[in-house]
């Protein structure tokens, strides 16, 4: 008499034995017999770029390449890399998409992109002024980008309503505020530091924000030239010449810790526009469209 | 009813057993009584909590001079009187470099607008990042006047 454990067992082998040529044969179709070949490899960079493995992507797309010609692939390559910050390959792959490909528009988008994000603003700009690569379709995004450039370096900023003109009303008054700051940085001036600092000791120290310092350079050179005064009258000439010295020591010092101190000031104000200004634009993708394929 | 009594017995055997693994952390870092009331020799001496760079820079005669003269400083003053610069690098480290990043008159003036932020007694993280080793950041080359120099 068999057991009702011992016809389960049976059941569980047979079953067993049944799933594991199906799954082996599921697995032989679905890899074609080589994991490698030209489909699997794009089927593998398509789903590692959906999933955002760029880097892993573009390895599988740039083998894909080397046997077949696909814009789309093409397209994904040059986004992979613009993904994880390679621009230069990135521009030089959506160059390839600029004729006769139905991809050419975004792909000049997308090429103006990487070089925005290349941070050369100047050969950005003077790409976008020699139109050798104009996209009719995505010209105004370009253009836009081109004065957005203008608040991440040094050049002179066009007019004030060139540039706004050519961003959302939503956005105008901030914008303005950022063209104000811009063009008249609330920088201090290094001189009237100077100059303070010579006259009262500290004072340029104080003109900078910082009170702390300036009032520590006034009690200390105030201090030693007290010092040193009361000492020479006192006809102790070692100790006067010490705290002349001293006074000396300090006073230069905070002369030129004004100087010091405008000029870290004048790097903070910048420090912080920038930060202010990048995170504005890449909050709102540089009022640039989302292109994908 | 025997085997019953069996079961259970070897079930509160069981749970005795867990409960005892469990606790077998707890009893090897638990403090002894001997250990408690052991007499200990306190050392009131003061351990250096950094290690000064005593390597002499030889790019030249007179940055090996002012090595020597900083190595001198670190042994019979800094060493004894312990880490209390609350700027990185030390006021001696920042002369030495301000010195080689730019000139001994140069480097002094620096120096001298260090020394005096020392003596600040109101110095906050509003104007210095503070380190890791809760000091703060304060490196020569931003105060050399080359704005491009500036790391904030």
């Amino acid at each position: 008499m068999i057991s009702k454990t011992q016809i389960n067992k049976k059941i569980l082998i047979a079953v067993f034995l049944i799933i594991i040529p199906l799954t082996s044969v599921n697995c032989q179709l679905t890899t074609d017999g080589n994991i490698f070949s030209l489909k699997n490899r794009l089927r593998f960079g398509n789903y590692l770029y959906k999933d955002q493995d760029y880097l892993r992507a573009a390895d599988e797309f740039k083998e894909y390449l080397k046997s077949e010609s696909n814009d789309t692939v093409v397209f994904r390559l040059a986004n992979s890399y613009f993904q994880i910050g390679h621009y230069t390959e990135a521009a030089d792959n959506f160059k390839g998409l600029f004729f006769g490909s139905q991809l050419s528009e975004e792909a000049r988008l997308m090429f103006y992109e990487s070089i925005f994000f290349q941070k050369d603003y100047k050969l950005f700009r003077s790409l976008t002024e020699e139109n050798n690569f104009d996209s009719s379709l995505y010209n105004k995004d370009i253009e836009r980008l081109k004065y957005i450039s203008f608040f991440f370096d040094n050049t002179t900023l066009p007019d004030e309503n060139t540039v706004l003109k050519s961003f959302p009303d939503t956005v105008q008054s901030k914008l303005l505020n950022f063209y104000q700051q811009k063009k008249f940085p609330k920088y201090k001036s290094i001189t009237t530091s100077v100059i303070l600092s010579t006259l009262i000791p500290g004072a340029g120290k104080i003109y900078t924000g910082e009170i702390g310092d300036g009032i520590t350079s006034l009690i200390a050179t105030g201090l030693t030239t007290y010092l040193a005064i009361t000492n020479f009258k006192a006809d102790h000439q070692f100790r006067g010449w010490l705290f002349s010295g001293l006074a000396a020591f300090f006073y230069a010092g905070n002369i030129y810790g004004s100087a010091a101190s405008a000029q870290i000031y004048n790097a903070r104000i910048q420090f912080n526009f920038d930060k202010e200004v990048r995170l504005f634009f890449e909050q709102r993708n540089y009022f640039l469209p989302k292109i994908d394929y | 009813m025997k085997d019953l009594i069996r079961l259970k017995t070897e079930r509160i055997f069981s749970i005795c057993i867990y409960i005892f693994l469990l606790t077998i952390p707890f009893n090897l870092n638990a403090q002894t009584d001997w250990v408690r009331w052991e007499g200990k020799e306190i050392s009131y001496e003061l351990t250096p909590t950094h290690h000064h760079d005593y390597t002499l820079d030889k790019s030249s005669f007179g940055m090996t001079l002012f090595s020597v003269l900083r190595n001198t400083y670190y042994f019979f003053i800094s060493d004894l009187d312990g880490d209390n610069c609350p700027f990185e690098p030390s006021c001696s480290a920042f002369f030495l470099q301000s010195i080689k990043e730019t000139s001994i008159f140069k480097g002094t003036l620096m120096f001298s607008d260090r020394f005096t932020r020392d003596l600040n007694f109101f110095k906050g993280t509003d104007h210095y990042h503070l380190l890791a080793s809760k000091k703060f950041s304060d490196p020569a080359y931003n105060y050399t006047l080359h704005s491009k120099k500036i790391k904030l």
